[in-house]
């Protein structure tokens, strides 16, 4: 069976008309023959098949319906003509460039050929080639694209989402204040993840920082609870970091956390029977009373002074301590031995020690 | 290899002053020998022929050119460092495969892209016109509607359609 071309344009016509054209233009973007074309196939139910499926691909532009079912009347033939022809082409081809693109792409999706207007090329290309062109191109669709977070979608979305926020406190206007009214910081995590579960095993960690200088601790309280702590502690920023994992639930980890902080505290306050027994080795600092390099300078010091008959050693001792280059030495040391041998220490141990020896 | 090779030629230096010594000696003598095998590879390779096969660019391209010149077909978090349940999003991708394979028989253009957006599974497809659109519609409601189920999850289907196999090289 041969069709004539004239019986070809009507029958497409027809099968246009009779479908429904209220499709989602998102989710089916074709790549289509004009009509033209197809009248040259004559190869008769071949033909027929290929005319319906093609003219069956249509982008969701709805055609009104004119006239009889026999006969379309002449004059309404190339304005419907005129509108298949537009519904059968890609949807870049009516796109103004002035158009609102967030309804183009509304939410994330996949690169569509048809609906993103631009010349993009991807792949390597074959010898003395080009990039392979966007249409029916894998790479484009493997990739994420980001063409629903235009600036002005985000614009769109910051506005819907403002009913929802609060302004910032305009007291908390500084690092400082932050820090002073709200010293403890716990921090949690939320896991976004591929899979059909929500539970995330990591979840339930919960990570309690606060600043020791922000607690009402005494010299006592604050050495031991920094022993109490141990690895927990950061000297260089002074915060106490405490990690709970080991209950199930968030919220059950941050009780502990909160209970442990607590539970330090209150027992850096208290003095125990034994912690009179604390011996030098134990000491968190050097401090220089009592120390060998005290006994070694008085005993320096009081060799090169003769003792009078008339003085006792107790006294001399005590005024020699008193003395403001002994006090001088004292600091030079203790400050050596706390912060370790720089310069600055070093020039001062040796400005000490010639003052001392009166060098 | 490198072991297997440096054997290979050693067998082959000593065989060559075997035969060159015993050639006129003894020239009916015949025996097995046997070296280690080395295969060529030949996963996801499509070997050059005359030039008269069409390739799609994933199919033209050999699987040491994923990272460099091709992509990933499936995208998911599980595959980080320290990140649960690869293993199950791996199998859950050879099942779809084989299920949109099967649903859609002789359309799809290439091969499947799977993408996993927090909870959802979102499968890219390209596809023939070989249906009317009304027939990928039921399949694609189909599709959607036992993935989920089966998979707990919402699953879409994005399908695009070209006319005929988009070719990047004859081999």
């Amino acid at each position: 069976m041969i069709w004539r071309s004239v019986d070809l344009r009507r029958t497409a016509l027809r099968t246009l008309l009779q479908l429904q054209l209220n499709m989602a233009a998102s989710t089916f973007c074709p790549v289509l023959l004009p009509l033209s074309r197809i009248n040259c196939k004559l190869n008769g139910i071949y033909t027929l098949i290929s005319l319906n499926k093609t003219a069956a691909y249509s982008t969701g532009l709805s055609v009104k319906k004119t006239g009889a079912k026999t006969g379309l009347p002449q004059r309404g033939g190339k304005e419907l003509r005129r509108q298949i022809k537009q519904v059968l082409q890609p949807r870049t081809e009516r796109m103004a460039v002035d158009q609102d693109w967030t309804a183009v792409y509304p939410t994330a999706a996949s690169f569509k050929a048809d609906a993103v207007p631009l010349p993009v090329r991807m792949g390597y290309p074959v010898k003395k080639g080009v990039p392979p062109s966007k249409k029916g191109n894998l790479e484009l669709l493997k990739i994420p694209n980001f063409l629903h977070l235009t600036p002005n979608a985000i614009k769109k979305q910051c506005e819907a989402l403002k009913p929802f926020c609060t302004e910032w406190p305009a007291a908390l206007d500084s690092d400082e204040k932050c820090e002073k009214h709200f010293p403890i910081q716990v921090q949690k995590k939320d896991y976004v993840f591929a899979g059909p579960s929500l539970r995330h095993p990591d979840a339930r960690i919960v990570t309690l920082t606060v600043k020791l200088s922000s607690l009402n601790l005494d010299d006592h309280a604050r050495k031991k609870m920094i022993k109490l702590s141990g690895e927990r502690y950061n000297k260089d920023t002074d915060t106490l970091t405490i990690t709970a994992d080991s209950c199930p639930l968030k919220q059950q980890n941050h009780d502990y956390a909160m209970y442990m902080l607590t539970v330090l505290y209150h027992e850096s306050w208290k003095i125990e029977a034994w912690e009179k027994e604390k011996t030098r080795a134990d000491m968190e600092e050097y401090v220089w009373e009592d120390s060998p390099s005290q006994k070694n300078i008085l005993e320096t010091l009081l060799r090169i002074r003769p003792l009078s008959e008339q003085q006792e050693e107790g006294e001399v001792r005590e005024e020699l301590l008193g003395r403001e280059e002994v006090q001088e030495y004292k600091d030079s040391v203790t400050k050596l031995k706390n912060e370790g041998e720089t310069e600055g220490n070093m020039q001062q141990y040796k400005e000490a020690v010639k003052k001392l020896l009166s060098i | 290899m490198a072991a297997s090779f440096s054997s290979q030629r050693r067998l082959l230096t000593t065989l060559c002053s075997q035969l060159n010594g015993a050639l006129w000696l003894n020239s009916g003598v015949r025996s097995i020998h046997s070296t280690a095998v080395c295969n060529k590879n030949r996963a996801a390779r499509i070997r050059v022929g005359k030039g008269d096969r069409p390739m799609t660019y994933e199919e033209a391209l050999p699987p040491h050119q994923i990272a460099h010149r091709k992509g990933w077909l499936s995208h998911h978090t599980s595959n980080l460092n320290g990140e649960h349940g690869t293993a199950d999003r791996t199998v859950e991708d050879a099942f779809i495969r084989r299920f949109i394979y099967g649903t859609f028989h002789r359309c799809l253009a290439n091969e499947l892209v799977i993408k996993r957006r927090g909870n959802m599974l979102i499968i890219s497809a390209l596809m023939f016109q070989k249906m009317p659109p009304r027939k990928y519609y039921f399949f694609i409601g189909y599709t959607e509607e036992l993935l989920s189920h089966f998979y707990k999850c919402p699953v879409k289907m994005e399908i695009q359609t070209v006319e005929e196999k988009v070719v990047y090289k004859y081999l």
